[in-house]
This record gives structure tokens, sequence and C-alpha cells, in this order.
């Protein structure tokens, strides 16, 4: 009898995660509560920290049938790997997404490609540091400062390290208010964060209409690679301009962002295990991040600075550093500084339009790099 | 795959990537410098336009 209840015991037991747990999954199991907390208590991406952290913790109890094929996350996981959620969270993005700022300076644009220095200061480190050029090419596009691009350029050239990658890049991302002031206040004279810019001009609603229509034909014209992104973020955008399709701009920004955001959360954070994450090359990649959003943030304050050399009207150089994309973190961190050392500086909105222009460099160079890379 | 998996190849990759990219963007700086002729092509007011 008592032989019987040992033998169903140590049955029951088997079928538990006991047996498989080791201290790599409690190492993971307090990063993802690390990560809840910063989204509680600091308020860093708690849209992503929340879903991501509880889906590490879920994804480190050995037990769990969750990240295992046919389980939800797996299928959740599925949705990314297949490119069908981050193209779905563009169309969110878009539908929020204000352009005006964009449209109306033009010159600044050209800040949303010299704030990408970053992307190929990691390429070529990832690539001293032994990964392979497609690896490198993924690393990389952590410096973007886009998390979906990120997503879509990894899982085409080096699907293995999308953990890595996702995560340094959504965490680099919630800490941009950190990352980039002491690099823009190094590279700036008080002189220069002190500039004040005019008001840009006023963009016409037919202006706003036609903007994502021909942004999106530019795009699949020369960048065919990374176009189901741009295309959606420019379906979204339509959508919200056209102003007679209020219910589906709505649905795009609010419903579909919600629950893509869920699913792209828990997709990420049920990558995380300790075997996949706890390695040498996890170390080297979030290091390797946070070298690109350093030297992204620099080149970004110095073309603008490059940019005052030939213009009238100066610039102000901390809206630079917004090029890096990571919408509206990077301008909500350019007017953060410029309000710093003058209260009646409001630089948002110039920021904003180096900030979105951010967007289309990381797609651009994304796009130059699947084309390059990933037909291999 | 066009770029060899070399260091050279990097480096290669990110010179013709960075610059490619401030060329490609230059262009739509171009684009968009047009936009407000956009008017001129399309007579359309904005109040006709509904707002958001």
């Amino acid at each position: 009898m008592l032989d019987q209840i040992i033998l169903f015991m140590d049955a029951l037991l088997k079928g538990t995660g006991l047996q498989e747990i080791w201290w790599g999954n409690f190492v993971m199991i307090a990063v993802g509560c690390a990560m809840i907390y910063l989204a509680i208590v600091k308020k860093y991406e708690p849209f992503l920290l929340v879903g991501i952290g509880f889906a590490c913790i879920v994804a480190n109890v050995p037990g769990s049938d969750l990240i295992k094929p046919g389980g939800l996350f797996n299928y959740a996981y599925q949705g990314v790997n297949l490119l069908i959620v981050p193209p779905l969270i563009f169309l969110g993005v878009g539908a929020m997404t204000d352009f005006g700022p964009m449209i109306a300076n033009p010159r600044l644009v050209i800040l949303g490609a010299g704030a990408h220095l970053g992307i190929f200061v990691a390429l070529i480190g990832a690539k001293l540091w032994g990964f392979s050029i497609q690896e490198a090419g993924a690393i990389g596009i952590i410096g973007g400062a886009d998390g979906p691009m990120a997503i879509f350029v990894t899982v085409t050239l080096a699907p293995h390290l999308l953990p890595q990658i996702s995560v340094a890049a959504y965490s680099y991302m919630a800490l941009m208010p950190l990352i980039q002031p002491p690099v823009m206040r190094l590279l700036t004279t008080k002189e220069e964060r002190l500039i004040r810019m005019q008001a840009p001009r006023q963009v016409t609603k037919l202006e706003k209409i036609a903007f994502p229509i021909v942004m999106a034909v530019i795009v699949n014209l020369f960048f065919p690679p990374v176009a189901p992104l741009i295309t959606m973020l420019m379906l979204g955008n339509l959508l919200k301009e056209v102003g007679v399709v209020d219910r589906l701009s709505r649905t795009a920004a609010n419903g579909i962002m919600n629950v893509v955001t869920i699913i792209l959360t828990v997709a990420i954070g049920s990558t995380m295990s300790a075997d996949a994450f706890l390695t040498v090359k996890t170390l080297q990649i979030v290091f390797l991040g946070l070298v690109a959003f350093v030297f992204g943030t620099a080149s970004g304050v110095i073309t603008a600075k490059i940019m005052n050399l030939f213009m009238e009207k100066k610039i102000n150089p901390l809206i630079g550093s917004a090029g890096i994309a990571s919408v509206p973190i990077a301008a909500r961190v350019s007017h953060v500084v410029a309000n710093q050392e003058d209260r009646n500086n409001y630089l948002i909105y110039q920021a904003m339009g180096p900030n979105l222009a951010g967007v289309f460099g990381t797609a651009i160079s994304g796009g130059i790099m699947l084309a390059l890379l990933g037909a291999g | 795959m066009l770029v060899p998996d070399t260091l050279q190849g990097a480096v290669m990759l990110s010179v013709i990537d960075f610059f490619l990219s401030f060329i490609v963007i230059a262009g739509i700086g171009l684009v968009l410098a047009a936009f407000p002729y956009l008017g001129r092509l399309v007579k359309v007011e904005d109040k006709d336009l509904i707002e958001d």
C-alpha cells in the first residue's frame, strides 16, 4: 500500500517541472519580476514590460505548457515569427501618429539618417566579436531604436537571436531618458542648448492625406524588404487622416493595437527561457545595443551641428538625437533637455520631425541590410 | 548573400548603408519640400476635408 502511494507520488512529481528546474530559471524569474517592478514603480514602458516580464516568469517555470508547441504563448510567438504581429503594430502606430511635424520641416528629415551611426558601430563591433555577418546586421538594427523593425530584421537574418535583440531593443528604448541626456550635454554647449527654433508652418489636410500614399509608393518601390511594415504604418496613418473612417482609425489605434501589444509582449517574454538567454552572447548583445544607442544619439547631435554650419537660421542640436526613432520617447528627451536649460523653450514639435524621419531612416537601413544579407 | 562574412564585409555594408540612407532620406526630404505645392495641383480647401 505504502509502496503504491510512493509510486503514485513519484509519478506525480515526474509530471511537474520540479525535476527540470535549475538556478538559471530563478535568475530569469528575478529578471521578469524586475521588469514588472520597473513598469509599475518607475513607469518605464509599462505597456511592454508588464507582459514581457510576466511571460518571462512563466517561461522559466519548467512545467509550463504555454511556451511549448501547441501552447498559447507559442502561438503568440508564431505570430511574431511569421511576421504578422510587427506590421499590425505599425498599423496601430500609424493610426496614432501625426506626421505633420515631418512634413512641415523637410530639411530636418536628414537627421533621421544622421542618428543611425550606432547601427553600423554595433554591426562592426558584433563582427569583431565573432558574430556572423547576418547576426551582426540584426544586432546593429537595435541602434535603430524601433522595436517592430528590430524584430522584423532579426526574424529574417538571425531568428535564434530574437529574444536577446528584442529585449535589448525595447529595454534601451525604455531607458532612453537615462541614456541620451549625458551624451547630448557632452556634445553641445550651453548656448547651443538655448537655441530657440521658429514655429513650423501649418500643414494642410491635403498634405497629410497625400503623405501616407506617397510614402507607401516610395517604400514599396525602393525598399520591398521592409515594405510590409511601412505600408501598414502608412495605411494606419491614412485611416487617421482621411477623416471619413473614424471607426476604423479608432479600432487600429486602440483595439488592434492593444491586442497585438499583448501578443507581442507575451511572445517576446516567452522566448526568455534561461537555457536560451543566460549566455555570454546575451551579454555581448546587450552591451552592443547600449553602444548603438550612445553612438546613434551622438551622431544625431553632431549631424545637427554640421547642418548649423550651412544654415542661416540655426537649429537646436538637441533635436538631432531624436532622429534615432523610438517615437515619441526620443523627441520628448530632446524637449526635456532643452527645457531644463530654458523653461520657455518648447522643442517637442520641432523634435518630432527628425523623430518621425528616424522611423524611415531605420526602415531604409533595415531594408538595405535585408536586401544585401537576407538572400543567404 | 552578396556581402562576404568578414570584417571587411561588415565595414563595406556599413559604409554603403550609412551613405545610401542619407541619399534616400534626402530624397524623401525633397519630395516633402514639394508638398506645399500640392494645393496648386489639386484644388481642395481644408474646410472641404473633414478635420480630426
